[in-house]
């Protein structure tokens, strides 16, 4: 970060004043805002949730510090702490319209990148501090530091969000670098508060702070750690969102235990022994073959199933056109011909994922529906290589070309996907072509996929946000270069005209449009091949765990996701954990034995 | 019978004595055997058939090129599917036939029953006699190539471990002085590197191959050694022959290599067994923590990976416990035998 923005800070603490307003934000706050709100979507908890109990889940790794930003803080854990530090405005699960969280009304700028926030006066730090404006203004210059050793937040406060400007104790303006739909900005610009009383930024910020349980403003507050066995949670006595309308009747557990189990199959024992309270049921192996036995014959254990209706992550084999014989667009169409998803999708998978037909899935109106993912197709593979010049096999039955073999090496870092690359390899043979599975840890995968020095990287982008995003993946802005996330060097320039246009657009039906015609055109480059998606989500759970009757909302990824946006929905009913209990010891079935829920609500056909 | 003659009447006596623990001398023939049958693998266990007979032609496809469908009158290009083809001809009833090995899977190969899941149990109908892992593979086939792969590592192992190891400790006995003093303290270093971590940082960053491994773990392996050979040669150099040889002016290689390591090797061969046994173990151990070997290739470890996390189904876990224990034992009952054969004392007196 430049030497101007850290003196910038200096003078920050000196004055605790808010950045002088540069162009972008008014200095005043403009007197004819359209401020909005929403009150008006259905709530979507349950009256009848009881407040109580301690809730038990696990993660495989112990955080290695309870930072939200710096060195090793993205870790599994860190969702349980993000989820307590909340933003101006929530998405509703339901609706996907915006909800107030730490905002109660919102306006838009008439540039275009300009919004405008009026906080809840009520919004209280978990320390009983008040959240004021002057919490957005640090939040954003704490973002900027360098002493906070996180390089994509500084980046993304700096480049992305621009300028906050405070207007008084319970109004903030919030500038952003590029014009976008209103909905999408909304929450691209949404903040979270840092609490500026509780935070001295120095050189020692990482080390000092590592340990430190940061004030925050969500439901949780984390009570005990013990370093290596677990982190417990327990529910704010006064909380002070506990009446908001979206936030009425959830997070309801006293205490949420956070366990380290190392490894998942013993993890399934500790639930088996009723010591968690739910189990993720996603990986076929458990669903199938696991999760049986006396518990769910007794009833004791619910089996559910839930479609929900999220963005799918991108999952699939990225070919690096960089990597020759990948530069050429007919062996990439050959690979694609050449790979047997379905057959995995049938044998090892159990026939429980279905075939990710395009990258970007999920998005409601901007997913291309027309596109269909290539079949595999010995006869097509055999004709795009013929043409390529890979016509002749060699002695092991792959095919040669100029004395080189048709090999492919996939790099991948899950070593729970062997099974189906070892079928998809098998397959492929058959084609000519050999792929040859190089399974590497995370951390090393990414470096070499993020370094250009892979040839085709197994691999899932997390799909977020409310339209896909093209530049990140397409743009020659970002191939041909480390560090980016166009790791098949797509170089096209007339995907870069489209996508910059798309960038730029901020009407919807243009954005739809032009998201279909780019969705085409990956399509053509051919350097993604699409393999799964999972729309559902999938768990067993102890009885005394109650849902909602509708059991969870629209983007509900979990059903017994703790806090967060659309979580905190169950309850524990304390009576029904005796009784159960009690029937265990006596052997007795707990009607109706066995239970397997299938919701199907928010099923796309 | 004697498989060799030997001359050396100490030599015939161990020997004999090798023999006579009943036990120890049938394990190594035992073991010897399935080693041997092990560097055949590809005749037990394989998917291609170990001859077709095919419009009067004879064909050996075990070793040789890939043949494709075509060749054998089907319909596609690439490498022809034997037991598909076995039934095809018993189909057409034209005198063509071919003759499968007694696992006719080989161990890379996916085989999939239609309407049941992998990992599937063992049948003798489906011909998987030990059942098949999580992605279909016959548990058999892997078996028998990850013992191959095993056996020739930890022999590998051995000798390079050995060659350096008995190298190094020679000559520190022989030498002795400061290249002794300096060898020491390198190798106490050297022995406390934590040579696990130092795999998995390896291959974190690289995807370790055979030699990788190989090379790594002997990089680490070879200080064991060193100890038993210095000493062994501190003693012999002490001894009249070695100042005779000196004085009939002998050169220290001559010496080295004609007098004292042969004196001296009853220390090596004594612990020959149990170094192929920990090698087995070390290869089998990274393979299961997921730092050995790169899949898809058959591997002891793998397979106990993928039988732990699927404990109800108890024919991969079976399997692969049974054949480590009776592969380790045989080890074991070998090593006693040569122990006892090259013990100088026949009987022990407790008083």
């Amino acid at each position: 970060m430049s030497k101007i923005v850290a003196s910038l800070l200096l003078v920050l603490f000196a004055n605790l004043c808010a950045l002088p307003a540069q162009a972008g934000l008014p200095e005043a706050l403009p007197a004819d805002l359209q401020w909005q709100t929403n009150n008006e979507d259905p709530i979507f908890a349950s009256p009848d949730a009881k407040r109580g109990g301690r809730f038990r889940t696990f993660v495989t790794t112990f955080p290695l510090t309870l930072r939200l930003v710096g060195p090793d803080s993205n870790g599994s854990f860190a969702s349980f702490l993000r989820a307590n530090d909340l933003g101006l405005v929530g998405l509703h699960p339901n609706t996907l319209k915006p909800i107030p969280e730490l905002a109660t009304h919102w306006a838009f700028g008439d540039d275009g990148h300009s919004i405008f926030y009026r906080l809840d006066p009520d919004a209280r730090w978990s320390d009983g501090e008040p959240v004021t404006a002057d919490d957005y203004v640090f939040a954003l210059s704490f973002m900027r530091s360098k002493f906070i050793l996180a390089p994509w937040y500084n980046n993304y406060f700096s480049e992305v969000i621009t300028e906050v400007v405070k207007y008084d104790d319970h109004t903030i303006g919030i500038a952003g670098s590029v014009a976008k739909p209103a909905d999408e900005m909304l929450f691209d610009l949404s903040l979270s508060p840092v609490p500026e009383h509780f935070h001295i930024l120095d050189e020692n910020w990482v080390r000092d702070y590592n340990w430190r349980i940061e004030p925050n403003t969500g439901p949780y507050q984390i009570s005990e750690v013990r370093k290596g066995k677990y982190v417990e949670f327990t529910r704010k006595a006064d909380w002070w969102a506990n009446n908001k309308r979206y936030f009425q009747y959830r997070f309801n557990p006293e205490h949420i235990r956070v366990k380290v189990i190392r490894d998942i199959n013993v993890a399934y024992q500790y639930f088996r022994k009723g010591e968690l309270d739910n189990f993720p049921l996603l990986m076929p192996r458990f669903w199938h073959k696991k999760a049986q036995g006396e518990i769910y014959e007794q009833g004791y254990v619910a089996k559910i199933k839930f479609y929900n209706d999220v963005p799918q992550p991108i999952n699939g084999l990225f070919l690096n056109e960089d990597a020759p014989p990948l530069d050429d667009k007919r062996v990439r169409y050959a690979i694609a011909h050449a790979l047997n998803v379905q057959k995995v999708i049938d044998t090892v998978l159990r026939g429980d994922y279905e075939r990710m037909q395009t990258a970007n899935e999920g998005y409601g109106d901007y997913t291309n529906t027309h596109i269909r993912a290539r079949r595999f197709d010995l006869a097509k593979a055999d004709q795009y290589l013929t043409e390529a010049g890979w016509s002749e096999r060699g002695p092991d039955g792959i095919r040669v070309k100029d004395g080189q073999r048709l090999s492919i090496r996939v790099t991948y870092y899950s070593s729970g996907h062997n099974d189906r690359l070892v079928i998809l390899a098998q397959e492929a043979r058959k084609a000519g072509i050999e792929l040859a599975l190089n399974l590497l840890d995370g951390s090393t995968a990414f470096k070499q996929i993020l370094e250009n020095k892979h040839q085709a990287a197994w691999m899932a982008w997390s799909g977020a946000g409310l339209s896909p995003r093209y530049w990140e993946f397409y743009h020659s802005d970002n191939a041909h270069k480390p560090q980016t996330n166009n790791v098949t060097n797509t170089d096209n320039p007339q995907m870069d005209e489209k996508i910059m246009a798309y960038r730029t657009a901020t009407d919807k039906v243009t954005r739809v449009k032009l998201a279909h015609e780019l969705e085409q055109m990956v399509y053509e480059q051919g350097s993604y091949i699409p393999t799964f998606k999972v729309p559902y989500t999938r768990e067993a759970y102890w009885r005394w765990l109650k849902l909602p009757a509708f059991h969870g909302t629209r983007t509900s990824d979990q059903l017994f996701s703790p806090m967060g946006g659309s979580g905190g929905l169950f309850w524990i009913d304390e009576a029904a954990k005796r009784q159960i209990e009690d029937l265990k010891d006596k052997g007795q079935p707990l009607p109706p034995a066995p239970l397997l829920e299938i919701d199907e609500t928010w099923k796309l056909n | 019978m004697s498989i060799f003659s030997l001359k050396n009447p100490v030599a015939i006596k161990r020997w004999q004595r090798f023999k006579r623990s009943r036990r120890g001398y049938y394990s190594a023939w035992l073991l010897l055997l399935l080693t041997a049958l092990s560097l055949g693998a590809e005749l037990l266990a394989n998917n291609r058939a170990l001859l077709v007979h095919y419009q009067g032609q004879w064909y050996f496809p075990t070793y040789s090129n890939v043949y494709s469908g075509e060749q054998f009158g089907l319909d596609y290009a690439y490498e022809v599917n034997y037991r598909d083809l076995q039934q095809h001809f018993a189909d057409q009833d034209e005198g063509n036939w071919l003759l499968m090995p007694p696992i006719p899977f080989g161990p890379l190969e996916t085989d999939l029953i239609a309407g049941d899941f992998p990992p599937h149990a063992s049948s003798l109908a489906t011909q998987h006699y030990l059942g098949t892992d999580t992605s279909g593979r016959d548990v058999a086939a892997r078996l028998l190539y990850g013992f191959r792969i095993a056996i020739l590592f930890s022999i590998a192992l051995l000798i390079l471990n050995y060659g350096v190891g008995v190298a190094i400790g020679c000559l520190m006995g022989f030498w002795g002085g400061a290249f002794d003093l300096i060898f020491q303290r390198i190798i106490e270093i050297w022995s406390n590197v934590p040579f696990l971590y130092v795999i998995m940082i390896v291959a974190s960053i690289i995807t370790p191959g055979f030699w990788t491994l190989l090379l790594i773990m002997a990089f680490f392996g070879w200080t064991g050694m060193t100890w038993y050979m210095r000493t062994a040669t501190y003693k012999e150099v002490a001894r009249d022959y070695v100042m005779a040889a000196r004085a009939l002016g002998a050169s220290g290689s001559r010496i080295m290599f004609r007098h004292i390591l042969p004196n001296s090797v009853s220390t090596l061969v004594t612990f020959v067994p149990f170094s192929v046994a920990s090698g087995i173990t070390s290869l089998t151990v990274l393979d299961f923590l997921g730092f050995g070997l790169p899949p898809p290739t058959p591997s002891w470890g793998e397979l106990l990976k993928q039988g732990t996390e699927n404990l109800e189904s108890l024919w991969i876990v079976g399997s692969v416990v049974v054949a480590m224990t009776v592969i380790l034992m045989l080890v074991a009952y070998v090593g006693e035998a040569i122990r006892d054969a090259y013990d100088p004392k026949q009987f022990s007196y407790y008083e």
